[in-house]
């Protein structure tokens, strides 16, 4: 589990941001001069308020919108370039699966649209099934399912197309504070299980960047700006004592400080 | 490890809620309870309306041809039930084939206007105008073209379902959840994909709402298209024989066809509402069991 921490020096630049900026044609400035770079096998959130630009940050990196200045490369090439090799895969706070569908098509959708055969499909979507613990819920349907096991769905959509760079928008915003920490463990677990998976989290909790972090972009509004970017240099795994340790208090503290700028 | 973190999760225990006997045998006992205290009432009611219409008729000495009695109005259908089935089932054909029409073009048109904002802009504004011209001012015009007869009136069945069709469909394609969109252009889904996999199952809902309506307008549809095209060819519908029926001052048989047309419609209405029940039930919460909701 070390090589997330130490090797991220050498590895590859997953996201670089440039100058980047974002003006809407109201004229409000979302985002202003944001420089940063994410490398392979990272774990790093943007925490903030919101309208801080955040969620802005993370529709141009989908390509959903693109910059009005500054520079933005994702994978080595544009954004929407990007997402055509299908290294990319999204998470919204919305667990967004089709309710007419059972929750293995749900899953299989990504191969769907790429045109991938039956057989294929389901032993993919059996693989990350059996990832996130849904093997048995296969046949139901999403309306059937808990709110935990709907973002379990959703999160397993998003990896059966073993993705290098996974988005996740506030995908435990809408959770119970009880399933949103079981969550929390499963997702490190799963990005521990693969060292090339780069993990860019947006979230406005705190607590929730500290604890899943390697690194965290403290982000503050008005206009969107990164305003400190915080290590976070505790080793994987962590576990549930990680929450009680001074240490984890002491970063949720310079975090809070840094979003009061 | 895994185990015990997934049984940690309160919402499992939803499912089990589920449970298939359990549900069965509480729908069972709500069913039989619940069946009497929906249809007691209006059975009464009926047998209360016919029983008063008959004895004031009776009491009054009111003249058949102006309001016949219940008992009338049975005698002239069985009397005349080979003549009576004759025109509901021409009826019956004639709207079923009005009413596939306009579901097929209706679905058909609306997805190709929903696949281009250009046409829809273009041709909607007209489609809305052709909907508010009434049917009875087209219908001798498409006589003129089509023929009297059963082409004419088919016809005229397909156009009064079409635009309740085509517009409930249009509204259901265009009011895709943004987020399910999203999702599918950032998996590079393409608009053919986009249109089969999520606009149009999640439109199902207006759809269903369309069949309803277009449903029931197909019958009414099919009854003035018999009144303007009468009888063309071959038998007449129920339209023809009300048109008959009234000019012969044979009131209790134009009873009896206006009450076979109808129930012809509830029919109609019926079969579409557990067509729609049986397409929705297991995702759409419109058609959902309140138990289970």
């Amino acid at each position: 589990m070390q090589q997330h921490m130490e090797l991220t020096a050498v590895r590859k630049e997953r996201v670089r941001m440039g100058q980047l900026s974002k003006v809407y044609p109201d004229g409000t400035v979302a985002v202003k001069d944001v420089n940063l770079s994410i490398n392979e096998g990272e774990f790093l959130s943007f925490v903030g308020p919101s309208g801080c630009g955040k969620s802005t940050i993370f529709k141009m990196i989908t390509g959903l919108s693109g910059p009005t200045d500054g520079t933005l490369e994702v994978m080595g090439t544009t954004p929407k370039q990007a997402r055509k090799q299908s290294d990319t895969a999204f998470v919204f706070q919305d667990h967004t699966l089709l309710p007419w569908s059972s929750v293995i098509d749900n899953v299989s959708l990504p191969l769907a649209i790429r045109g991938l055969s039956r057989k294929e499909r389901q032993l993919e979507a059996e693989r990350v099934l059996e990832l996130v613990g849904l093997k048995d819920y296969m046949k139901s349907m999403p309306r059937q399912l808990s709110g935990g096991m709907k973002m379990r769905a959703s999160i397993a959509r998003a990896l059966i197309s073993k993705p290098k760079l996974l988005l996740m928008d506030e995908p435990f915003g809408a959770l119970d504070e009880i399933t949103r920490q079981t969550l929390q463990l499963e997702l490190l677990d799963l990005w521990s299980q693969d060292q090339e998976m780069t993990v860019l989290f947006v979230t406005h909790n705190v607590f929730e960047a500290v604890f899943l972090s390697t690194r965290i972009a403290v982000m503050t509004p008005r206009p969107g700006k990164i305003a400190a970017v915080i290590d976070v240099p505790v080793p994987f795994p962590r576990s549930e004592s990680f929450r009680t340790t001074p240490e984890f208090g002491q970063i949720v503290r310079s975090v809070s400080d840094a979003l009061k700028h | 490890m895994r185990k015990e973190v997934i049984t940690a999760d309160p919402g499992m225990y939803s499912l089990s809620e589920t449970n298939p006997r359990v549900a069965a045998e509480r729908k069972a006992y709500k069913f039989g309870w619940s069946w009497w205290k929906t249809l007691l009432p209006p059975i009464i009611a009926f047998v209360i309306f016919v029983g008063g219409w008959e004895l004031f008729c009776r009491l009054a000495d009111i003249k058949p041809y102006l309001l016949p009695k219940p008992s009338d109005i049975v005698l002239a259908a069985t009397e005349n039930a080979a003549n009576l089935w004759v025109s509901v089932w021409t009826t019956i054909i004639e709207s079923v084939i009005g009413f596939l029409l306009s579901v097929v073009l209706g679905v058909g048109f609306a997805i190709i206007l929903a696949s281009s904002k250009l046409v829809e802009r273009s041709i909607y504004p007209y489609a809305i105008i052709m909907q508010t011209i009434p049917i009875v001012a087209i219908a001798p015009i498409i006589v003129i073209w089509f023929g009297a007869g059963v082409n004419a009136i088919v016809i005229i069945a397909f156009l009064i379902g079409f635009f309740p069709m085509l517009s409930n469909t249009l509204i259901g394609l265009n009011s895709t959840d943004h987020n399910m969109k999203n999702l599918f252009y950032l998996y590079n889904a393409s608009p053919f994909q986009t249109m089969f996999r999520l606009r149009l199952p999640s439109a199902l809902p207006y759809i269903v709402a369309g069949l309803k309506i277009s449903c029931t307008l197909a019958v009414i549809g099919a009854i003035v298209g018999e009144y303007i095209a009468g009888i063309g060819g071959g038998q007449g519908g129920l339209g023809y024989a009300i048109t008959v029926a009234a000019s012969r001052l044979r009131t209790p048989y134009l009873f009896a066809c206006g009450f076979s047309a109808s129930l012809l419609g509830i029919t109609f209405f019926l079969l579409v509402n557990a067509f729609s029940k049986w397409m929705l039930s297991s995702w759409h919460e419109s058609e959902m069991k309140s138990s289970e909701g």
